[in-house]
């Protein structure tokens, strides 16, 4: 796992660090950015995030701001022309962040892989922590997957 | 040196700093729980508010370049001392920490400062979500605040006085306010949902319309001491609430007086909760339609009424 971004190393955050470290992984706040997909994976997201799954439990909130949230969701295959928005969203979320990748396409491109305007997978252009596969994947599967990104934090 | 500890006690022990941070931690938990419950869900656990307060406060702080990083910095802790020293004047059940004559009207004061700073904390970030938040709340605040003032008018008339304990102390015995004049104590609670900014009047921070409002660009240390200045400010409004229309909860059993007081609280945030689950968010025409065209109207009608019961 790479550990995107360090905290400066004060003397309290490190005194602090178990109860920092419980905190982050009780308090997940997403962001979503579809990068160029189909937008399956997205309902499939957003189908997550509905009472019937219940992500609150975890302590997930979806954040519109990316400087509010701990963790890119991000769906579908860079396209040329979000490659830079990409690069930009990641860049203003402060730090510690982690990226989760939802669908076969943001994995390796999936079924767009190899066409013209695509560059491939999200870990082309930022670093990337969980690969969640399917086309799309389920909700549970979503789950799952930020639920082992919080193991690593 | 006995009356300095006292004096300390009741600053930062209770009713202070700390009982009021543990009543927002509570209250915030039991407003996402019954919202939850609405939803037919289970939601967050009990320590959710803290874990979500510490993880921010170790989050990186950054800003936009450009942006006045003092003023940014000094708005929010602004805003959190100006919500705290209103606490000092707000008893609960009977406990206060200072009183004077004429408190009321600082404490009204004090609570509506932060608007003006969310607003500028939006203005000056340099995002164009940030300045229309900050515009929208602006708005809003004209729209909410003359008939919540005007809501607040009936009690000091009704108990003689500008003094939130002595307004307080007046409805032992009697029949309390929110009886006397229904109309006002459900504008007030309008005009809190509005100061704080919660779901049918969310307008300034509506996610799926200006992503985070004034605080869009804001982060870490900043980001998390604006969470706690609604959050506080939510359980200081209730409390106002109760203090003006509903006795302030002091019976002839002192030891009853914390229980009614937090019952009374509850059903006040049961009502919160409720009105953010049923009803969807105003756009903000319809709120300055209603602010004026109707609430204003109501309040002065309710004034007009309180006059001629004979005050
Ligand atoms: S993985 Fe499948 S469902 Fe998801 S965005 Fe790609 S094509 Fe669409």
């Amino acid at each position: 796992m790479t550990m995107s971004g360090t905290t400066s190393g004060t003397l309290l955050t490190r005194w602090a660090a178990p109860m920092v470290r419980w905190a982050r992984r009780k308090s997940p706040w997403v962001l979503h950015y579809n990068t160029g997909g189909c937008n399956g994976c997205d309902i499939e997201i957003l189908a997550a995030l509905t009472p019937r799954y219940d992500v609150e439990r975890l302590g997930i909130l979806k954040e519109a701001a990316p400087r509010h949230a701990d963790i890119l969701l991000c769906t579908g295959p860079v396209t040329l022309q979000s490659r830079d928005r990409l690069r930009r969203i990641y860049a203003q979320m402060a730090a510690p962040k982690w990226v989760a990748v939802i669908g076969s396409c943001g994995c390796s491109g999936g079924v767009f892989q190899g066409g013209p305007n695509v560059m491939g997978g999200i870990d082309q252009v930022i670093p990337v922590d969980v690969f969640i596969p399917g086309c799309p994947c389920r909700p549970e599967a979503v789950i799952d997957g930020l639920a082992q990104l919080l193991e690593m934090i | 040196m006995a009356e300095l500890l006292s004096a300390l006690f009741t600053w930062f022990v209770f009713p202070g700093f700390i009982f009021l941070l543990l009543c927002t931690w509570a209250f915030d938990w039991l407003d996402r729980r019954i919202i939850a419950r609405f939803h037919g869900r289970v939601g967050p656990p009990w320590f959710q508010p803290l874990a979500d307060w510490i993880k921010l406060l170790a989050k990186e702080d950054i800003l936009s370049t450009g942006i006045n990083e003092r003023l940014a910095a000094i708005l929010p802790m602004l805003s959190f001392a100006m919500v705290l020293a209103a606490s000092l004047y707000i008893p609960v059940a009977g406990y206060t920490a200072a009183a004077f004559e004429g408190d009321l009207i600082v404490v009204l004061f004090l609570l509506s400062m932060p608007a003006l700073a969310y607003f500028l904390a939006g203005w000056i970030s340099g995002g164009a979500y940030g300045i229309m938040g900050g515009n929208r709340a602006l708005l809003q605040y004209f729209s909410y605040e003359v008939p919540f003032l005007m809501a607040m008018v009936g009690p000091a008339i009704l108990g003689n006085s500008w003094s939130i304990s002595q307004i307080a102390q007046q409805q032992t015995g009697t029949l309390w306010y929110a009886f006397v004049q229904p109309v006002g104590f459900i504008l007030a609670i309008i005009g809190l949902i509005g100061k704080l900014k919660r779901d049918p009047l969310d307008i300034p921070k509506a996610k799926s319309e200006v992503v985070g409002g004034s605080l869009t660009e804001y982060s870490g240390r900043k980001l998390v001491l604006w969470h706690l200045t609604m959050e506080m400010q939510a359980v200081l409004g209730i409390f106002l609430l109760i203090n003006t229309f509903l006795g302030g909860a002091i019976t002839a059993m002192v030891g009853l007086n914390i229980l009614l007081f937090f019952l009374m609280a509850m059903v006040i945030l049961l009502s919160l909760s409720t009105a953010s689950v049923i009803y969807a968010r105003l756009r903000i025409d319809q709120l300055a339609y209603l602010g004026w065209r109707v609430f204003a109207p109501l309040a002065l009608l309710q004034i007009a009424f309180v006059v001629w019961m004979g005050g």
